[in-house]
């Protein structure tokens, strides 16, 4: 078990019951992966061991979230949570077909979300135990407002452990984005999703916390008959950043899409990881994954789809391809296919490559500017992954993510540092 | 006044390997020069060592447009004090939008000129006018750059881009390679329209029959890395009835 000053302060997290005690019990038995977990190979967390944070308590509700407003539709409903606190004021904000309760202390709800996300997890261990705040969503009907859960903070002395639970009934729809700009220490968020039989979520995840900050973050949902899940991630922000999505496909006929974009440069480390388990026939399954690294910065892409026995007429399609813009970065890709059901189509690939010089040349035989024309090709690059969202407002909300990080600083042109 | 372009002992390596060796050539304001020469002779190399495309390595002599070297300009920097080169095989920009891609490169050069960008209508109507004079459609322009294009579509797309940026001097590599007789009359055409007092073109070609369609007004041949001979028109033809075989030894 490795030293860890969390550690020794969750032992001090008191009078815990029920499945957060149980929680507890797993964290203190287990604690943070080290380098001979598989999972955790290609992102290590020895450094965060040795931070002493303290977890968040108190919520010092800043005008951060102002920010936010000006990237959203005009419309959007904000949750919002600083330093891991929620700030139970935006109730008031929530639009007609959602209801909103506290976790602490709802013993039924707690255990359901427990089933849902990454069983075995730090994350989820570490996160339900820790729990700063937690709320529960239900959503019933077709709801017309997008919810923006937006995680701000301010503290990097501390560790914020967001919980959210989201059931969306039966035939609901509802869009959702979560949106992290937090300077803390470590942002862990813990989220489960049940998307109901005939229902619909769009969703994405914008994780731009500061420079400073890990996050670390666990998803999990479970997807019923004839659902949709179009959901999509980008990681641009933090020091350290993983992103692990665990995905159940337990009804027949769903579609699931969950394409992700990471961007990396200096020496910030991203890191994708997914887990698809497809459990019933006829469903669909489809991950474009992109990735692009300046400077030193590293990515990572786990994907693993597992096909059960029952799963027949899986579809479950997988595509990751990383560009490295210097010598330096490097990327690990580490795609799994594990199929017990005979008549299934699935595919994966990987690959990872450099701009194409005779592209450049093309552009700048045009007048092109190198950085304009390296911008033209990244664009057209993580376009792949931006045109699988299906939602016109959520593709417009990422794009200038996209452009403001290509903008940001110059690209490198040939990998001198 | 000093000429367009001026190439003076210009010696080029691709590695290690010598290419060019000891190229002259003087292009002024609105004449028309081909180079012919064989396989091999170093065509190609000299388009992208004019362009200043990376891993082409002058290593002697000079190019000097309107008097001032090129050799320290950037591909893109030449490109916007008026170098073009239409590309022997022009390279396909998947996700690139044509439109988006055809005013980035205008308005490099306005910028460069310190004029005021082109806005976006009247781009496409600058753009639907040019291209009407070389079969492109609007299907054509809307797809991204180069991709699913034929052979023929593609050279045409050349030809507008050059269009669209009135260089003071293009360079077409192999212009004609890959094209049908039809297709090399369109592309030929559209050529010609630009032909103008205030532009010149070096239309490098292993063929004489480009030069049917684009007359030059003066010929030159490149063999092993030099010029070997220069002359009018007719030295085209002569190539033509004879090959490039004793070439070599006249030098």
């Amino acid at each position: 078990m490795p030293a860890s000053m969390m550690q020794h302060s969750l032992d001090g997290v008191m009078g815990l019951t029920g499945v957060r005690a149980g929680a507890q019990r797993r964290w203190q038995k287990t604690g943070w992966p080290d380098h001979r977990a598989e999972q955790w190979r290609f992102t290590r967390l020895s450094g965060l061991q040795k931070v002493d944070l303290r977890f968040a308590e108190s919520a010092a509700i800043t005008a951060e979230n102002q920010e936010f407003s000006a990237a959203m539709p005009d419309n959007a409903a904000f949750l919002s949570f600083s330093n891991g606190v929620f700030d139970q004021a935006s109730l008031d904000n929530l639009p007609k077909g959602v209801k909103a309760s506290l976790l602490d202390g709802d013993e039924a709800t707690l255990l359901a979300l427990s089933e849902l996300v990454p069983q075995s997890h730090p994350i989820s261990d570490l996160s339900l135990a820790a729990m700063t705040s937690g709320i529960h969503l239900e959503i019933s009907g077709a709801v017309e407002i997008p919810i923006v859960l937006a995680f701000t903070g301010d503290d990097n002395s501390l560790s914020a452990h967001p919980v959210v639970s989201i059931k969306i009934n039966d035939g609901a729809s509802v869009v959702i984005s979560e949106w992290h700009r937090s300077n803390v220490g470590l942002s862990a968020p813990l989220m489960a999703i049940e998307v109901g039989k005939k229902a619909r979520l769009d969703y994405a995840k914008v994780q731009q916390d500061s420079a400073a900050s890990t996050h670390l973050s666990a998803t999990g949902l479970k997807l019923g008959d004839d659902s949709i899940f179009d959901g999509f991630q980008i990681s641009v922000g933090g020091k350290l950043a993983r992103l692990e999505t665990h995905i159940t496909l337990a009804g027949e006929n769903a579609d699931c899409t969950l394409s992700a974009i990471y961007l990396g440069r200096s020496s910030q480390h991203h890191d994708i990881t997914t887990n698809m388990n497809h459990l019933k026939g006829h469903c669909l399954s489809n991950q474009v994954i992109r990735g692009v690294l300046d400077d030193k910065a590293r990515g990572v892409f786990q994907g693993k789809v597992h096909v059960a026995p029952d799963a027949q007429k899986t579809d479950g399609q997988q595509m990751s391809r990383v560009l490295l813009l210097s010598r330096k970065a490097e990327a690990d890709a580490k795609p799994e296919l594990e199929i017990y059901a005979d008549d299934v189509l699935c595919a994966h690939g990987a690959t990872i490559g450099e701009l194409d010089e005779t592209q450049l040349f093309y552009l700048a035989s045009r007048g092109i500017d190198g950085q304009t024309a390296r911008g033209m090709l990244i664009s057209a690059f993580l376009d792949d992954a931006i045109d699988s969202i299906k939602h016109d407002g959520l593709s417009a909300m990422l794009r200038p993510i996209t452009t403001a990080w290509m903008t940001a600083v110059d690209l490198n042109s040939d990998g001198e540092l | 006044m000093a000429p367009l372009l001026e190439i003076k002992d210009l010696h080029a390596s691709v590695g290690d390997t010598p290419i060019l060796k000891g190229i002259d050539l003087i292009i002024n304001t609105g004449e028309i020069h081909a180079i012919m020469g064989p396989n091999g002779s170093g065509k190609s190399t000299m388009s992208y060592v004019l362009a200043g495309r990376d891993g082409y390595e002058v290593t002697g002599g000079d190019i000097l447009m309107n008097g001032e070297s090129l050799l320290e300009m950037e591909a893109d920097e030449r490109a916007r004090a008026g170098m073009f080169l239409a590309f022997q095989y022009p390279v396909e920009l998947p996700g690139v939008g044509g439109m988006s891609f055809l005013r980035a490169a205008v308005n490099a050069r306005r910028i460069d000129a310190g004029e005021k960008e082109v806005d976006q209508l009247e781009f496409v109507k600058m753009v639907r006018a040019k291209a009407k004079h070389l079969n492109i459609n609007d299907d054509m322009l809307k797809r991204a750059v180069n991709v699913g294009f034929s052979g023929g579509e593609k050279k045409r797309y050349e030809i507008l881009q050059m269009a669209l940026l009135e260089p003071a001097l293009s360079v077409l590599d192999e212009t004609d390679s890959g094209l049908d007789v039809d297709a090399l009359k369109v592309v030929s055409e559209g050529v010609n329209l630009l032909r103008d007092p205030q532009r010149s073109m070096l239309v490098i070609t292993h063929y004489q029959r480009l030069l049917n369609h684009i007359v030059p007004d003066y010929v030159h041949i490149l063999a092993g890395g030099k010029i070997r001979r220069s002359g009018g028109k007719e030295l085209a033809l002569e190539v033509e009835e004879s090959g490039y075989a004793g070439i070599n030894d006249a030098a």
